[in-house]
């Protein structure tokens, strides 16, 4: 990747982003009172501005990637060894953050918790399973007393197995 | 409330083993994190957040102070052992550590290291103690104009977290603000950009963005390449740095530590150039100038003055102004304001006895530091030795436990996830993460200084350049936007 194609790239994606925010996300997701007597008060102003501001820098980042030449980064990540399944790995650590959304109220935080770190260690191809085993086990559980027993905090517990 | 009156609150909120013990802890983990390349002492600050939500303010704020020092101080251990930063600040370090690493000489090279540390730890802790209270009651003139122009000013010091281009850490920053817009508007109380959702409604807590930022990216790039960790680590070898060692470079590290507190007294510098300088002008003056880049042990002591004698100065705005110095600095404002406490003139006035109590804990950091620093360098081959991809989903678990904590909401995790997955899409596209953080921090500040002038004035732009204050602002953040905007068009990378 060169600064030429990333700054191109970046620029043509942050003036499409400045333009839905000025003409469709500030005026559908922005409420603002009827009776504000000036414009600079209303709470409109600040997301228009910022919104003005980044079609600037995206514009800024187009003419800079013109000007650039194609000369690639020197420390360019040339990506994983294994080729395809670096995007695989990356797909499966997705799918683990969205399954821990959906077991954290049901699950509860603790049993949750081991089955992410479990999964992650393999997805992350670990050499040492039994150690990652053992602590998949031990970090949840010393966390949950830590935060339940000394910080107070209320730890969702689910709807199976219950600590004390 | 006078000096003495001050100074003696300070030492009764610090006065008991628990505060010391706090900060021995923090000093540990910081070393340890900053030890292990890719944990990093702004990932260790950042982590440690949630435990401190418990302690009282002062135990917890002394906690994560000692995770910044510490954190500044371990990132040169792999620097000088496996070529590798622990923190980006110790990047001027690997020029001569790394080289007497390599001629069997590294335990002279760690030695150095943590002296040279804790002498520009311990000036940069007395530069804090004289200067913040003289800012701070500077300060006490300030209202909401002269606020938005010291902001204004603050957010220039986004120019010096953007890394290579200042377009890229500009997007950053207006990212952050834009982010900080959700939730509802200060003024009118009606929503900005919350789709009708309630947890919405009081913003994205601060907490999640920054871990999401900082903590999950890395374990991302873990899982799109879980060997680019490896590395080679060196053997200690048998030479100490000795007396003779420490006094022959002296000089280079007093003035080191004199350009890490002048440089990080300015919001944004950071240490990673501070380090750099100190080394360029400890290798100007040096007589044993050709040695510099091949082992020189004056150059390691060069780099390491320069950039822990920045880690006091940086809370020096922190605690007078209350803007952030740096990114680390910038997590340490969550854990004020957790215990609901605002940094800034007011707190000299309101909580004397928490930021004496601070001063005593980080001069007692220094003789700490010495200490945790001499046991980390023989104990770093266990460091190192701790199995990354263990440690990954460690951290993953850590952080769902601590953003839960802040509000028991796991809206926030949620939040973090997503925070976590878009930093990783910085990360691959080289947009640089802190000024997203800062800005993220300072918007809300900054629009609400600006409406409350105008509200003030009745719309009369006029009132934000109104009195000395203001003006002074005004010409700083220019004289630094022409200095930016010259060095960068110098760098012949125009506006990149």
């Amino acid at each position: 990747m060169s600064q030429k194609s990333l700054h191109l790239r970046l620029g043509t994606v942050v003036v499409l982003c400045a333009l839905f925010l000025v003409f469709y996300a500030i005026p559908s997701f922005v409420f603002a009172p009827s009776n504000v007597g000036n414009i600079v008060l209303s709470p409109l102003f600040w997301p228009f501005v910022l919104a003005g501001l980044a079609g600037l820098v995206g514009a800024g980042l187009l003419a800079s990637g013109v000007s650039s030449d194609d000369t690639p980064f020197e420390d360019a990540d040339t990506g994983p060894s294994d080729g395809p399944a670096g995007w695989l790995r990356l797909l499966g650590l997705a799918t683990i953050m969205v399954l821990v959304m959906v077991a954290l109220p049901r699950l509860g935080m603790v049993w949750t918790s081991m089955l992410a770190f479990v999964a992650c260690a393999f997805l992350f191809r670990t050499r040492h399973p039994m150690i990652a085993v053992i602590c998949a086990i031990v970090v949840p559980l010393l966390l949950y007393a830590f935060f339940a027993h000394v910080a107070g905090v209320a730890i969702p517990q689910g709807h199976f197995v219950r600590l004390p | 409330m006078s000096l003495l009156d001050s100074l003696a609150a300070g030492f009764a909120l610090v006065g008991n083993v628990e505060a010391f013990f706090m900060l021995f802890c923090g000093l540990i983990v910081g070393v340890v994190g900053g030890a292990i390349p890719g944990l990093s002492a702004t990932m260790a600050v950042a982590l440690t957040l949630p435990f401190t939500f418990a302690m009282t303010p002062i135990n917890g704020i002394l906690l994560l102070l000692g995770v910044y020092k510490g954190g500044i101080f371990g990132g040169s251990i792999p620097a000088i052992l496996i070529k590798t930063p622990g923190t980006p600040a110790s990047s001027a370090t690997i020029l001569d550590g790394h080289p007497l690493a390599e001629r069997g000489e590294a335990g002279r090279a760690l030695g150095m290291a943590l002296y040279a540390s804790c002498t520009a730890d311990a000036v940069s802790n007395l530069a804090l103690i004289l200067f913040a209270g003289w800012l701070a009651s500077f300060a006490l003139n300030f209202g909401p104009p002269e606020f938005f122009a010291l902001i204004l000013f603050s957010l220039t010091i986004i120019a010096g977290v953007s890394g290579e281009s200042l377009l890229r850490g500009a997007l950053s920053a207006l990212a952050g603000l834009l982010l900080a817009t959700v939730g509802l508007d200060l003024i009118y109380g009606t929503n900005r950009f919350t789709f009708g959702d309630p947890n919405m409604m009081g913003g994205l807590n601060f907490i999640a963005v920054l871990i999401g930022l900082f903590a999950i990216p890395e374990i991302i790039a873990m899982a799109w390449n879980p060997v680019a960790h490896l590395g080679k680590t060196r053997a200690l070898g048998k030479s100490r740095c000795s007396l003779a060692d420490y006094l022959g470079s002296f000089k280079s590290i007093i003035r080191g530590s004199m350009i890490g507190v002048f440089l990080g007294s300015i919001p944004g510098i950071g240490a990673a150039p501070s380090a750099f300088l100190s080394y360029s002008e400890a290798r100007r003056t040096s007589k044993n100038k050709a040695n510099f880049g091949k082992g020189e042990i004056e150059g390691v002591a060069a780099s390491e003055a320069g950039n822990n004698g920045v880690a006091g100065a940086t809370l020096i705005p922190l605690l007078a102004l209350g803007v952030p110095g740096d990114v680390i600095t910038a997590i340490i404002i969550g854990a004020f304001m957790v215990h609901g406490l605002q940094p800034g003139p007011m707190m000299f006035v309101l909580n004397a006895d928490i930021i004496y109590g601070l001063f005593i804990g980080l001069i007692v950091s220094s003789v700490f530091l010495l200490l945790v620093g001499s046991i980390a360098i023989r104990g770093f081959r266990f460091v190192a030795d701790v199995p990354k991809r263990i440690l990954m989903p460690g951290v993953l678990v850590l952080c769902i436990y601590g953003v839960f904590a802040v509000n028991n909401n796991i809206f926030d995790v949620g939040v973090m996830f997503v925070m976590g997955w878009l930093g990783y899409v910085m990360m691959r596209n080289r947009i640089p993460a802190a000024p997203f953080l800062i800005a993220f921090i300072l918007g809300p500040l900054l629009e609400d200084n600006f409406r409350q002038s105008m509200l003030m004035s009745g719309s009369d732009p006029l009132i934000l350049f109104r009195g000395p204050i203001t003006w002074t602002f005004w010409t700083l953040t220019a004289i630094t936007v022409v200095a930016i905007t010259r060095s960068t068009l110098r760098q012949k990378v125009p506006l990149s």
